[in-house]
């Protein structure tokens, strides 16, 4: 099966904010109000309910000049997703198009995608249910896998009127971005084309008129060695293996060092140690 | 692909079908195909097939006559006593008889040849078209340059087909598609390919609740209709043809809605 890359060029993007719009409209997201956040952008980042967000940078560059920058932001669809490494469930999984989906019916609202994602596009829904009971589920974008399913672009590439995204199969979408790297060095002597190679490279490839960092995006984003842990060795040898108590150690372990990720190793008071 | 009402068999045997009028008319030498383009009787209406000399190769006809019969077959076994018969009743001369009425959409020919013959009636006509589509197609290559826009109610510049089926492509231009010749000409958005209304008062939009990327449109001056379908949508653009057939639930609801393929009447004080 063909694997597909959205392929976006910031630098054609006018920020206009359509693809937020076909988002909400083609998944039937309610709208967020949001409080004025000092700049045009709407939202702080990406949340349960707007799987993509147009980030607006003021930035300074080289010369001392103002660039105001332009990014749409949304799930990078991961080769090797941390979430779906994470994930106790397998409520995550990759479809034959590469996109990574959350199966609502299994995710448990634990939030262990939403810990270990580099790119911090998962976010939390609380619910109710008849019982005034609460419970959470998992959101992110799903690079409209529901259209793919019937030949049809995502939305927010449709809806695209600079052409600032494009979308095809992963061989045709990554010599254009090569391509249009060379057209823009003049303009953007930073300009690069962000397809990590730490998570495997991506199915959302950007050409970025400035270094990653500026777009608060990660210069080398990598699946966290704990979670590779988790799913690929903990997990299928303590079913296969290892008694129940051995289990519930590792586990335990295994649990404490996702949330101690990098940069945010503050202590887990009563954390998974005492499960 | 868009969920379509036509079993994938019915698909897969008309992209078998569309192969072959593609193989067809690779072995049509060029030369025997010559249009004349008459800039006055285009600008009329006249189609360019009806302007262009074709010195038909009655043996291919008559090959690829069998080989229709032979995937049909394929298909469905059990039409092969119903078409057993065909080639036995083929000669030169009724090849050109077909392939002349076949080229004037005559049905009534083909609905007596069939009933002479002892045979369905959709038999001869549907051999008859699928085998000069090849022709067709080459002369629509051929002129496709010159062929820029139509004459409303005149159909198809190439080969008079009426018009049914637009696309959306690039930043919104509505291409129509003909699904017999493969020919495409632009056409202004609030238009009426059948009569030229222009007027956005009694130009419609049928759309359909879960489909992102097909509507009707109708006119209240002639009651025709054509389906528009978004194509830059599509991941992989579909043929013309396809198009054609898997949107076919679309002209079930038109014509039910009390449209018609062919718009029929004009209104007075309409030019």
């Amino acid at each position: 099966m063909t694997k597909y890359v959205k392929y976006v060029d910031v630098t054609k993007c006018d920020g206009c904010r359509a693809c937020m719009v076909a988002c909400k409209n083609w998944n039937d997201l309610p709208a967020e109000p949001t409080d004025f956040l000092g700049s045009v952008q709407s939202h702080a980042k990406t949340t349960a309910d707007t799987w993509n967000v147009l980030q607006y940078i003021e930035h300074e560059n080289g010369k001392g000049d103002l660039e105001y920058l332009f990014r749409h932001s949304s799930c990078f669809h991961c080769t090797d997703a941390a979430c779906e490494k994470v994930c106790p469930e397998n409520a995550i999984s990759y479809t034959k198009y590469g996109s990574v989906v959350i199966d609502q019916d299994k995710c448990v609202g634990c939030g262990y995608c939403v810990q270990n994602c580099p790119f911090e596009v998962i976010s939390l829904k609380t619910y109710k249910d008849k019982n005034g009971k609460e419970y959470r589920k998992s959101h992110k974008c799903t690079m409209c896998t529901d259209r793919l399913e019937e030949g049809l672009q995502p939305a927010c590439v449709t809806t695209c009127h600079t052409g600032a995204m494009e979308f095809g199969s992963k061989e045709a979408m990554l010599p254009k971005a090569d391509k249009r790297l060379s057209e823009i060095k003049g303009r953007f002597p930073n300009a690069n084309i962000y397809n990590p190679q730490g998570v495997g490279g991506t199915h959302t490839v950007y050409v970025l008129a400035e270094k990653p960092s500026v777009y608060g995006l990660p210069e080398n984003p990598r699946v966290p060695a704990s979670a590779i842990a988790w799913k690929d060795y903990a997990q299928p040898i303590g079913k296969m293996m290892l008694g129940a108590t051995t289990m519930a150690l590792v586990g335990a372990f295994v649990t404490n060092r996702l949330f101690n990720k990098e940069g945010r190793s503050e202590s887990q008071d009563g954390g998974g140690s005492h499960e | 692909m868009i969920k379509s009402v036509v079993s994938k068999e019915y698909q897969s045997l008309q992209k078998e079908i569309a192969a072959l009028q593609e193989k067809w008319k690779q072995l049509i030498d060029p030369e025997t195909v010559k249009p004349n383009l008459d800039k006055a009787a285009m600008s009329a209406g006249v189609p360019a097939a009806a302007l262009t000399a074709i010195n038909f190769e009655i043996p291919l006809f008559l090959q690829w006559i069998e080989e229709i019969n032979a995937i049909l077959v394929k298909s469905n076994p059990e039409l092969e006593k119903k078409l057993e018969s065909i080639s036995s009743l083929l000669n030169n001369e009724i090849a050109i008889r077909w392939i002349e009425e076949a080229f004037a959409c005559n049905h009534d020919y083909f609905a007596r040849f069939a009933l002479e013959n002892g045979l369905d009636e959709w038999v001869p006509h549907f051999l008859a078209e699928t085998a000069i589509r090849p022709y067709l197609q080459l002369i629509a290559e051929k002129v496709q340059t010159a062929v820029d826009l139509a004459v409303p109610g005149a159909g198809c510049p190439v080969c008079g087909e009426p018009v049914r089926l637009a696309a959306l492509e690039d930043e919104g231009k509505k291409v129509i598609h003909c699904s017999r010749c493969q020919a495409r000409w632009n056409a202004k958005r609030l238009e009426c390919s059948h009569c030229g209304n222009e007027d956005h008062k009694t130009i419609q939009f049928i759309q359909i609740e879960g489909d992102a990327v097909s509507q009707i449109q109708v006119c209240e001056q002639c009651n025709g209709y054509i389906k528009i379908i978004d194509t830059r949508q599509y991941i992989e653009k579909p043929s013309a043809a396809m198009l054609d057939l898997n949107s076919i639930h679309f002209d079930f609801i038109a014509q039910e809605n009390g449209y018609y393929a062919v718009g029929e009447r004009k209104k007075e004080g309409v030019s």
